[in-house]
Order: C-alpha cells, then structure tokens, then sequence
C-alpha cells in the first residue's frame, strides 16, 4: 500500500516537473528569459531615429531565430516550420514589384516586414516597430545580397486588373486552362487533381502549391491587385514563375478575377451547414491521402522537436531529420536517447510492425514488453488519438527515407546520484533541476553537454 | 547486557537505513498506474463540448479540443497539484521548467480568465503567438520553450478551431509569478548561445 502511494506521489511529482524532467522540453532552455524577460524597454525610447546599427539590434532579436544570424534562413526555429524562412543570402525574393529575377524595392522589403506574410510564420511587425525601425531592419537584411549594392530595383509599372466580371472571370479560367496552373494548383485551385506535387524551391526543399480557394493564406495578399503582381512578377525562389512571356497584363488581370472567384469561406465565416459540410469534406480528404496526412500530424505534433538531434543553437540537424539522437536528462533516473523513427531497417522503424509502433504511440508499451515512463514522450496524449489519424501517423513514419543512426540505450545514473536524487524528489519534493539537453548520441556533430558550460 | 543492546540497536539502524535506501531504490516511480489509465488521465479534465447548442461552433470546438488534446498542451499547461495534474485546475498554467543554471521558466495560464490567463488578449493575438512565437505585446517566444514552430504548421483554420475551444475552457485565476531569471543567465557563453539575445536590450516596441 505504501509503496502505492509513494509511487502515486512519485507519478504526481514527476507530472508536475513533468518538462523539467522531460527534458526534451527544455531543449534548449536559455530561454525562459526569452519568454520571460520580454521586452521591457520604456515605450518612449523608440522616438529617437533609428540607425543602421539598430538594424543589426532588432534583426537579432527579432528576425535571426528564424532568418538566422547570418540571413540563410537557417535560423534555431527554422527547421521545424514547413513554410521555410526566406534564406537572404541569394537575394531571392517572393513579394516584388520588380522584373522577374530582379531583387525588390525598398517598398517592397518594407510593405512585407509590416503585413508579414500570410500562411506562415512570418507575422505582422507595424504593430511592434515603428517605420523608423523596419527601414533600418531593411537595411540590414539587404547587405546580406551584394545583389542589393548591384542592382537599382526599378517598380514596373502595370495597369489595374480589369474589373471583376462574370465575362472576366470567364476569360480568366480560359487563361488558367492555357497556363496550365493546375498542374501544381489543382482543379479551380483546390490542389485537387495537381501532377506537380512534389516541387522543391531554390534551395532543394519541399514546398506545397498554394490553394487558391484559400485567400488568407496568399503570402502577399488576396486583392485582385496582389495576385496580378504575383502573375507578372513571379515568385522568386519559388517554383512559381512569372508568367509575363506566356500571358498579357490584361489575359494577368483576367487570371487574378478569377483565382479571385475560387475563393471559399474560411471556417471562421461559414454558416452551420457549410461548417457541417466542411469537416465532413476535410475528414474524408484526410482518410484518403494518409501520408499526407501524417506529415501534417508529424509537423504539428512537433515530433522532429525531439527526435532531430539539435545544434548548439537548438536548430535540428537537417540530414538527421527525425533519425532520433536527442539525449535527454531525466535526472535522477535516467538519460534516455530519443529513437530514430526513418524507415531504416536495422537502427529505425523499417523492421517493426504497425501494432508494435501503436504500441509506443499509443501505450508507452516497447516491442520488448518494457514500459516507457508517461513523459517526455507524451504518449498518454497520444492514447486519443483517432484511429485512421494513427493509421496515417504510421503511413507517413514509414514514407520517411531511411536514416541510419543508431540510438544507444539509456544512460542509467550511477547508484549514490540516483539515490540522492530519489530522495530529493520524492521525499523532500524539491523541484531538481534538470539539463535537458546533455548532447546527441550516436550523430556525428551538433552540440556537446550543454550541462558542463552552465555549471 | 547494555553491550548486546548497543549492538543490537546499532544492527536495527544499519538494517533500517539499508532498507530505507534499497526501498528507495526500487520504488517503481511510475508503473503503478496501467497505460489506459494514463490516457484516460490526460484526455479526462477537457471541457465538455455537449452544452454548445450551435452545431457549427460544436463542430469547430471539437476540431480544436482534439488537436489541444493530442497535442497534450496539458502536458505543461496544466497545474501541477498534490497528485499529478490538478483536475480542477485545466491549463490554468504554473507547470515549472527548471534547467539547471538557467532558472525556472512557468507554463502560463492559458484560460479566460481576464487578470492572469487569457481573457483580455484579443484572439489574433493568441493565434500570432501559436503562428510565429511573438507575445501580443511583442516579447519573442523561444521554440523550444513552447515549440511555437509545430503550432505554426497548423493550418489557420485549425488555429482558429483550438482558439476556439480554449475560449470554452473555465476561467479560472490563477496568477502565474514570472519567471526566476537564472542566475547564470548573463553567462553568455552558458545560457546565451541557445537564444542569441536578451530581448529585454531590444529597442522599444511604438505605439
């Protein structure tokens, strides 16, 4: 009996630490003060003029977690999100005003930091930043392109789309036939139907079509007038051209009626019936294309949080994308190494069956019987998950490409350690405090223990 | 006779103190408590949806309760009570985070509660963080604090559905303190290389 209580008292302690323990969480934990100390300069201090060198100050702070330090777009939060930060090095740019190929006006640069871009991470700064201060943000972003010292952007000038009409729209689907845009955005822009599915941006990484029947997440704006831009100058980096040789400004302006036209409510605007009717439409779309789907719970699940090994920076290692080698400190009892869920044979999943992962996910329960403790891998959420979910989960683990990497077993504490920090946690109920990331295992590379500098 | 008492009392301490140590060592911290249990436990403190009348607000509510479920938002959100997380106490927030050297970070409350969770922060708002890690008064988030960079790849129209459903979750104050700020954590070199910058030293926000 007592040893019930005392294991319930153990569980409850853990829970409660649960992401000290679980290091994972921790990552890379500097950072409560990110969170925590926040930006408390006094308010009034903005009113002097910003200098290049603020540039440099707020890019930092604001733009190099994603961008990174040096503007690859490789910065420490990067390498989770799908819609990839823009790399500025290349001096390669989505939202132009300019000639295809060219690199954008000042305007340009400007107009995007403020609105952000929609449909990714990229969010709003006019609210945070003062015009003084995104120009200099801009100034700073540009030196990383000699490109920008070469070159003088020129704005093309161009005609306003012509009035929407169902004559224009008409037209307009004539010109998305000829254009052939189905190919990657589907029949009427639903990615229904699209052949070009698995396209790759400049940089050699995956990138999605966009749904044209999904205004709000147009990256540089829905007005017909954004669209035509759009057409005319292409989508640098993107493997969206510019359709400038193939189509007149105004066949553009037809064009940009009619993706116009395709456009659906968004959940937030529907009525009941179309909100009834939207979900059973998304589910089935989700049962039919299981891997997709999987990718889309693998992503936002966050699993490459903890089975990526990290740099010293908490960026994944990209080439070790989901192969496992996370050490994490789950002090005192033991240092588990996160597990390489590829499809390679030998060191990940390729060998195990759907039961014995459903098993993991589902139960905390390993192929060999053992149990798995309830964090950092927080498999009794994953309890709820629904079944054709967890079937399209187990799809998409297996479409991983095989990654050889193999995971060492946990580290188990040494005996005087793992007492002493038993009886701290339980029976003097201190909160211990935990590393959580002491380093990879078995991947080359990355960070060492980041224990060892802290002290 | 005194001698054998002596020793007598001396063997008790050693056996108990052995024994202390050997129970110490082999108390199963965890698996007392069956894997279905476990799930139960982390599904069991959500909002019941079965009160909402408008089917189509239901509908949404139920897309965002499952992905706050599964997501196990709770995992860190909920409050930690005597015997695991308190269920009255649903992403009311104040889980800790320590790290060794750079202080204790604290879950924040993520209810409705207008003085210390989310009531008075607008819904855009709440979506800008889960989207890009910034706070609505412009503070930056680190991902692997709260790994925002998983949320950004939930579709607007999922975002929309878990702010949705956090918006049903009972109100219930609960002041999270702030964060110790570590002790090392002027360290650059120790704490420093995992976020870059103190964003404290950015200039001001406008307006």
């Amino acid at each position: 009996m007592t040893m019930l209580v005392r294991a319930r008292a153990a569980f409850a302690a853990a829970r409660s630490g649960r992401v000290a323990k679980a290091a994972a969480l921790g990552g890379a934990l500097g950072l409560s003060a990110s969170l925590c100390v926040g930006a408390q300069a006094p308010r009034g201090a903005a009113a002097t003029p910003a200098t290049p060198s603020d540039g440099k100050t707020i890019y930092d702070a604001h733009c190099a977690n994603c961008h990174g330090a040096a503007g690859k777009g490789d910065g420490p939060a990067s390498s989770l999100l799908t819609v990839r930060p823009r790399d500025f090095t290349l001096g390669r740019y989505k939202l132009r005003s300019t000639e295809s190929g060219a690199v954008p006006t000042d305007d340009d640069l400007l107009r995007t930091i403020k609105s952000g871009m929609h449909g990714s991470a990229m969010p709003e700064w006019a609210p945070f930043l003062s015009d003084a201060q995104v120009q200099a943000v801009a100034t700073y972003i540009k030196s990383f392109s000699r490109r920008f010292a070469a070159d003088t952007p020129q704005a093309i000038s161009l005609a306003d789309p012509p009035a929407a009409s169902p004559d224009s729209i008409a037209r307009g689907k004539g010109v998305y036939e000829r254009l052939k845009c189905a190919s990657c955005h589907g029949d009427a822009g639903t990615g229904r139907g699209a052949v070009n599915t698995d396209l790759k941006d400049d940089w050699d990484r995956p990138i999605a079509a966009t749904r044209l029947t999904e205004p709000w997440t147009f990256r540089g704006g829905a007005t017909p007038r954004d669209i035509l831009l759009r057409f005319r100058t292409g989508m640098s980096g993107s493997p969206m051209p510019s359709f400038k040789d193939a189509a007149t400004d105004v066949e553009m302006g037809h064009l940009a009626n009619y993706v116009v036209s395709l456009a659906r409510k968004p959940v937030w605007e529907m009525n009941t019936a179309d909100v009834k009717a939207f979900y059973e439409d998304l589910n089935r779309q989700e049962r039919s294309d299981k891997v997709a789907r999987g990718r889309y719970l693998i992503d936002t699940l966050g699993c490459k949080y903890c089975h990526s090994p990290i740099k010293a920076d908490g960026s994944a290692i990209e080439e070790f994308m989901l192969a496992g080698g996370q050490r994490l400190s789950l002090y005192p009892f033991m240092e588990p190494v996160t597990y390489n869920l590829t499809s390679d044979r030998t060191t990940g999943l390729g060998a195990w069956t759907d039961e014995q992962i459903k098993n993991v996910l589902t139960r905390g329960v390993r192929p060999d019987g053992s149990r798995m403790l309830p964090f950092p891998m927080p498999w009794p959420a994953y309890g709820s998950l629904k079944p054709e979910d967890l079937d399209a989960l187990i799809a998409a683990l297996r479409s991983l490409p095989p990654v050889s990497n193999a995971i060492p077993a946990p580290k188990e504490p040494s005996l005087i350690p793992y007492l002493w920090g038993k009886f701290q946690f339980l029976i003097l109920k201190r909160d211990i405090p935990s590393t959580d990331y002491p380093g990879n295992a078995g991947t080359p590379g990355g960070a060492s223990s980041w224990q060892t500098r802290a002290k | 006779m005194m001698r054998i008492l002596k020793w007598l009392g001396l063997a008790i301490v050693v056996i108990a103190f052995g024994g202390f140590l050997t129970f110490l060592y082999y108390i199963p911290p965890f698996f007392s408590v069956s894997p279905e249990d476990y799930v139960k436990q982390a599904a069991a403190p959500a909002v019941s949806l079965d009160g909402i009348t408008d089917p189509a607000q239901r509908a949404i509510a139920e897309r965002g309760k499952y992905l706050v479920t599964v997501s196990d938002c709770g995992g860190c959100h909920n409050t930690p009570g005597p015997e695991g997380p308190d269920p009255n106490m649903y992403l009311a927030g104040g889980g800790k985070i320590g790290f060794s050297g750079a202080g204790t970070a604290v879950s924040r409350n993520l209810t409705s509660d207008p003085e210390t969770g989310l009531g008075n922060v607008k819904d855009d708002e709440i979506k800008r963080v889960l989207r890009s890690g910034v706070f609505h008064d412009g503070r930056m988030m680190h991902h692997r604090q709260m790994p925002w960079n998983a949320s950004s790849n939930w579709t607007e129209e999922d975002r929309h559905a878990v702010v949705t459903y956090l918006r049903l979750v009972k109100p219930i104050r609960h002041k999270i303190p702030d964060p110790d700020r570590a002790a090392t954590f002027d360290d650059k070199d120790a704490a420093g290389h995992f976020f870059g910058q103190d964003a404290g030293t950015v200039p001001a926000p406008i307006n």
